[in-house]
């Protein structure tokens, strides 16, 4: 290695691609990952781009594409890049709620060649999923799609994020996914950035609420193992050790937004002074490899204490960047969901008490919002 | 040749038996052409079968049970006797029952009920094989149309089946969790109907066989009988075990069971040798150059796999069964097919467990 030349973590082969083909969606939930400032779709990347992008990604060794949104199928091209996707031996997961044009849509993308179904549900009672949702009729459409995923024999996962608004509902939301005949469940509690971190008062838990719905989920994958797998996300905030977030940061993952921005995660554009490539300016391995975004907190030399020389720093990575920004005001910082933080006390009692309080009204999605992140105003850039 | 006829065609000799050397002659047909020699029979006695297996088993073999009392009234209507009619019509009588809820079709839809069915679906007879139609229609077709010696002489396969019921019985609550004693109390009955009407069918049989060419009828005719129940299995081997060639209007797993089976038929159950494993759609198994190995790609996660699972896993194909791929591997790496066998099982159900593999 020549000595002039900045040592950095190599950077291993992305296994993940996640497609936010367009930020457009019907419904409005308060909890959306996707960011304050949405894309229009007078700047989406067209057809052509997206299927390049896709073949750049399986060169690179990418396996699966989640093709996401806002809601994918609001997108006319669907069903062609999900074609591109089979033809390219990609794995392709429409991530959609189902509702809108979707289930217009699904026979034409069986036809190309989709291999899986992730359906959002907001909520098991119709009249509270539509109130977390802010659209009126979607859950009977949610279940007329959900019937024809598996009909047409594609497997189906429902993914319900929980929150305090719908968390005395998980054993709900297993029941229902057994009823529709999903294969897997993901009761995942909201992680705190983008439209959450907004409203996050209004959707925080209390620790009995959490460790009840744990409860629930471990009992119920104990009774249906073989018929239903559960995949449980808990929430950070009352968490021990922090997620490895996208797997690490450039180790597994990359996200393409709807104008061909490439983040190392959905929430990265959260964290200032990093810069992102475009995928209209760059090649994809150009963007994974060597864009400063991906090269910030790849690897483990960024760290500080107590990360830089924890056991478990190859584990969990340091945990979430954004969130690291969000609550400890540096994006090098150690997570403070990790209990060997230091502002891990103050974290908890901060969620302790939202969750005591009357929850605020919810601060919906919307496109063209005047919403600011009160974390990007506050943090110095 | 000596009087023991191994099968009528080889009974080329005019000479007439004596009724104890004709019971003989007949006892030898069953000894070679019942169906309890059947593979089928072997893996459902085993608890070689899934339980998709059995249910097709249970649901084709109703239809035979609703045809017996059918078959029965048309012996029955060719009987001039009151006496003998007496005692016949006691077999419609088991079937049907004195009232609802009773008989033995019931209790044979208790059995489809016990595995899963919805009972309307039975009833339905959808789904049965076209196979197994055809053969049950023929033994009405042939008791209508033979002699009344022929026709009672096909009854004689009950002389066998306290043998095949009690291995039954007991075979299928020792290796199926899904059976109970309740589900099989059909074979309770007969274990006592059955010798009963075989008495008086043998007495009838070796009465009125009164000449060469009678006798040799009456082995034909239980013979006839014999492939009835044979090719029953014949067509549920092919159907659902190997090489698992489902006609197109036939029951498929999944179809025509109450919603509570419906949602526990990929339940916890381990895998058998019988099954046939396959991948289902959303479930592929693709070779990542990148990383020069071949991997399980499956909803949000990809499967690592040692190369034994590859192995075993470029094998699944819906037609093998796991029987099929352990020979097929114990050639490639010389060994014993039945240890390989189990740790097939084994891997397998870590799949099946996880919803990415279905049998």
């Amino acid at each position: 290695m020549n000595a002039q030349t900045p040592i950095r973590p190599e950077a291993p082969a992305p296994v993940g691609l996640l497609a936010e083909l367009t930020h457009r969606c019907p419904l409005r939930c308060p909890y959306c990952s996707n960011p304050l400032e949405l894309d229009r779709r007078s700047g989406e990347l067209d057809t052509a781009t997206w299927q390049r992008v896709l073949t750049e990604a399986a060169g690179l060794g990418v396996l699966h594409v989640h093709l996401s949104g806002g809601e994918p199928t609001a997108r006319n091209d669907i069903v062609e890049i999900t074609k591109t996707c089979a033809d390219l031996g990609l794995y392709s997961n429409l991530i959609t709620s189902g509702v809108g044009g979707a289930l217009d849509k699904l026979q034409a993308l069986y036809d190309a060649g989709l291999d899986h179904v992730q359906l959002s549900v907001q909520g098991v009672d119709a009249q509270n999923a539509e109130k977390i949702g802010g659209l009126k009729n979607a859950q009977p459409q949610k279940m007329v799609f959900a019937a024809k995923v598996v009909e047409l024999g594609l497997p189906l996962t429902l993914n319900s994020v929980i929150h305090r608004g719908n968390i005395h509902e998980v054993e709900g939301f297993i029941d229902l996914a057994v009823k529709l005949g999903a294969k897997r469940l993901e009761v995942a509690h909201t992680q705190y950035y983008g439209w959450a971190y907004v409203n996050r008062a209004a959707l925080m838990p209390n620790k009995a609420q959490v460790d009840e719905s744990i409860r629930i989920v471990e009992a119920a994958r104990e009774r249906l193992k073989g018929q239903l797998v559960i995949d449980l996300v808990v929430p950070d905030y009352y968490a021990k050790y922090p997620k490895a977030c996208a797997g690490g940061w450039g180790r597994k993952l990359m996200n393409v937004t709807p104008q061909g921005k490439v983040l190392p995660c959905h929430a990265a554009e959260t964290i200032p002074n990093l810069e992102f490539w475009h995928v209209t300016e760059h090649s994809l391995g150009e963007i994974w490899r060597d864009s400063p975004a991906f090269t910030a907190y790849r690897g483990t030399d960024w760290m500080q204490e107590p990360c830089r020389s924890c056991d478990r720093r190859e584990k969990d990575w340091g945990g979430c960047r954004c969130q690291a920004l969000a609550l400890a005001g540096d994006a090098t910082a150690t997570d403070p969901a990790c209990s060997l933080s230091t502002l891990h006390a103050k974290v908890r009692a901060l969620a302790v008490e939202e969750a005591a309080e009357t929850p605020p009204d919810y601060v919906y999605r919307t496109i063209g919002s005047n919403i600011r992140s009160p974390l990007k105003e506050g943090t110095p850039s | 040749m000596n009087a023991i006829f191994p099968t009528p065609d080889a009974a080329g000799s005019e000479r007439l038996l004596t009724p104890d050397e004709l019971e003989a002659a007949l006892r030898d047909i069953g000894a070679k052409r019942y169906h309890i020699l059947h593979p089928f029979h072997r893996l459902l006695h085993d608890g070689k079968l899934s339980k998709d297996q059995v249910r097709a088993w249970a649901l084709n073999r109703y239809y035979y049970q609703a045809m017996i009392p059918i078959k029965d009234a048309a012996v029955l209507a060719r009987m001039h006797d009151a006496e003998l009619r007496r005692v016949w019509r006691q077999r419609i009588v088991d079937h049907d029952g004195d009232a609802p809820g009773d008989g033995g079709i019931e209790r044979w839809l208790k059995l489809a009920e016990g595995v899963g069915f919805g009972r309307d679906y039975v009833l339905s007879t959808r789904g049965i094989l076209s196979a197994t139609k055809f053969a049950v229609e023929a033994y009405v077709h042939f008791v209508s149309e033979r002699t009344l010696l022929e026709a009672i002489a096909s009854s004689l396969t009950e002389m066998f089946s306290p043998t095949i019921i009690s291995e039954r019985v007991a075979g299928m609550l020792k290796n199926y969790d899904f059976i109970t004693k309740d589900t099989l109390a059909y074979f309770d009955k007969r274990l006592t109907q059955a010798p009963r009407d075989a008495d008086f069918a043998l007495d009838y049989v070796k009465t009125h066989a009164t000449t060469p060419e009678l006798q040799r009828r009456a082995m034909d005719a239980l013979t006839f009988k014999c492939n009835v129940l044979w090719v029953q299995l014949d067509a549920l081997y092919f159907a659902y075990v190997a090489p698992g060639m489902v006609p197109p209007d036939a029951w498929q797993p999944g179809v025509g069971l109450v919603a509570e089976a419906a949602t526990q038929a990929a339940g916890p159950r381990k895998t058998v040798p019988g099954d046939i494993p396959r991948l289902p759609r959303g479930v592929r198994l693709r070779h990542d150059e990148t990383r020069g190995k071949t991997v399980l790609l499956a909803p949000e996660r990809t499967f690592d796999l040692d190369d034994n699972a590859v192995a075993v896993l470029k094998l699944v194909d819906g037609v093998r069964t796991v029987s099929g791929i352990a020979d097929e591997l114990a050639k490639v790496y010389a060994a014993d097919p039945r240890a390989i066998e189990a740790d097939i099982c084994a891997m397998l159900d870590g799949l099946a467990d996880k919803r990415v593999l279905e049998r």
